[in-house]
C-alpha cells in the first residue's frame, strides 16, 4: 500500500521526527482560564448547599447541646439552654472541655478535605464565632453572673460545636474513602 | 503507595518522575487547587497547543482550543484515573476539543471540509516549491491531516485515532498514507504523485 520510495520514506520521516512537539501560544492562556475555572465570588457567610442545610439542621450539634446541657449525672427534663451550656464552660466542666477537644481534632482532620474556597468560608465563620465568645468571656468577666451573656455565651458554645459536627458529618464519606 | 515509595526512591526516568509529579498536581487539583492546576498548564501547554495547531491549522483557533481544553481538563478532574498518564488523558481531551469546534464550524459553514484528493494530486507537480513542513502540514484535508498529527506525530496508534476520530481503523492508516503521499509530493521529496 505505501507506494514511497524507501528514500522519500526516510527523508520524510527524518523531516516529522525533527517537528518540535511543543509550540508554546503566543501569549499567556493561563489568566484566562484561572477566570474559567475559578469559582464564583461566594456571598457572604455562604456555603456549599450541603454544608449549608447541614448546619442549618446542626442535628449532631444540637444533640451534643442537649446532652451537654444536662446537669452532669441527671436527665436532662427539658430543651438545652445556653445558659446552662455557658454555665458549664466557665465551671471548666471536664466533660465539655473533652467533647470541644474531640470535635476540635475531628474538625482539623477534616478540614483538609474541603476546597480552598469552602475551607476559607468555614475558617472565616468560625473566626467570627470565636471572636463573640471572646467579647462575651470579657463582659462576663465584668459581669459573671449575668444571664443574658451566659446565654450569649452558650448560644455561640453550640454553634461552634454544630460548625465541628457538620464538617465532621458531610466530609464522612471522603474520610471513608483516604481510609481505604 | 507509589508517592510514598517516591518520597525515598530516587526515580531515574525523568519521564517516570514527570509522570508522578503530574499525578500528584492531578491529584491536588481535583481537590481544587488552582495552584496545582496551574503547574500542570506551566508543563504541558507547550505541548497541548502544538498538538491543537496542527490539528486545526490555525493560530487563533488553536490558542482557543488549548484554552477550552484545559478549561474541560479542570472540569473532568475527578474522573481522572492515576493510573494512566496525565499527559495522555489531556491531549485527549484537547483532541476532542478540536474535533468539536471543527464540527461546529462545518455544520454552520455546510460544506466539506476535506478536498477532492484528485485534485489535489493534480495541483502536486515537482515545479511546485517545495513548502515548509509545517505549512505544507495545515494545508493537507483535514481528514488527511488528523491521522498525520495523532499517528505520525504524537504517537496514538491507528486504533486510539481511529477511536477518537470516529471513524474505522482501515480508513485510519489509508489517512495516514495519503497524508504522507501528499507531504511527500508537496515537499518535493519525490518525483511524481501516482
Amino acid at each position: 500500500m505505501n507506494d514511497e520510495t524507501p528514500l522519500e520514506s526516510t527523508a520524510l520521516d527524518a523531516r516529522l521526527a525533527a517537528l518540535p512537539r511543543e509550540l508554546p501560544p503566543a501569549r499567556d492562556l493561563w489568566p484566562a482560564i484561572d477566570s474559567a475555572i475559578r469559582p464564583a465570588a461566594p456571598a457572604r457567610h455562604r456555603w456549599p448547599l450541603a454544608l449549608a442545610a447541614g448546619f442549618a439542621l446542626a442535628a449532631l450539634g444540637a444533640v451534643v447541646g442537649a446532652r451537654l446541657a444536662a446537669p452532669p449525672a441527671t436527665v436532662a427534663a427539658g430543651p438545652a439552654t445556653g445558659y446552662v451550656i455557658a454555665r458549664r464552660e466557665t465551671r471548666g466542666d471536664a466533660e465539655l472541655v473533652a467533647t470541644r477537644a474531640a470535635l476540635e481534632q475531628t474538625y482539623r482532620e477534616r478540614l483538609a478535605l474541603l476546597s480552598p474556597v469552602t475551607r476559607a468560608e468555614i475558617e472565616h465563620d468560625l473566626h467570627l464565632i470565636q471572636s463573640a465568645q471572646e467579647d462575651i468571656r470579657r463582659a462576663l468577666g465584668r459581669d459573671p453572673n449575668s444571664r443574658v451573656l451566659l446565654e450569649l455565651l452558650g448560644s455561640t458554645t453550640e454553634q461552634e460545636f454544630a460548625l465541628y459536627s457538620t464538617v465532621a458529618r458531610t466530609t464522612e464519606p471522603f474520610a471513608t474513602r483516604t481510609r481505604t | 503507595m507509589q508517592a510514598a515509595l517516591a518520597e525515598v526512591v530516587d526515580f531515574p526516568d525523568a519521564a517516570a518522575r514527570e509522570a508522578l509529579d503530574d499525578a500528584r498536581a492531578a491529584e491536588a487539583a481535583a481537590r481544587g487547587d488552582r495552584r496545582a492546576f496551574e503547574r500542570l498548564y506551566r508543563r504541558h501547554a507547550g505541548r497541548v497547543h502544538a498538538l491543537c495547531l496542527r490539528l486545526c491549522g490555525q493560530r487563533e483557533t488553536a490558542e482557543d482550543c488549548t484554552q477550552e481544553a484545559f478549561i474541560s481538563a479542570w472540569r473532568a478532574l475527578p474522573a481522572f484515573e492515576s493510573r494512566s498518564r496525565f499527559s495522555t488523558w489531556l491531549h485527549r481531551i484537547a483532541v476532542n476539543a478540536v474535533l468539536a469546534r471543527h464540527r461546529g464550524l462545518a455544520a454552520r459553514l455546510e460544506t466539506t471540509t476535506d478536498e477532492d484528493p484528485a485534485t489535489l494530486d493534480r495541483r502536486t507537480t515537482v515545479d511546485t516549491p517545495p513548502l515548509d513542513l509545517e505549512a505544507a502540514i495545515a494545508a493537507l484535508p483535514d481528514g488527511a491531516r488528523h491521522v498525520l498529527v495523532l499517528v505520525g506525530l504524537y504517537g496514538f496508534s491507528h486504533e486510539e485515532a481511529a477511536s477518537e476520530l470516529g471513524i474505522a481503523v482501515g480508513t485510519s492508516k489509508a489517512q495516514l498514507f495519503r497524508a504522507r503521499q501528499l507531504l511527500t509530493a508537496r515537499l518535493g521529496l519525490g518525483t511524481e504523485v501516482t
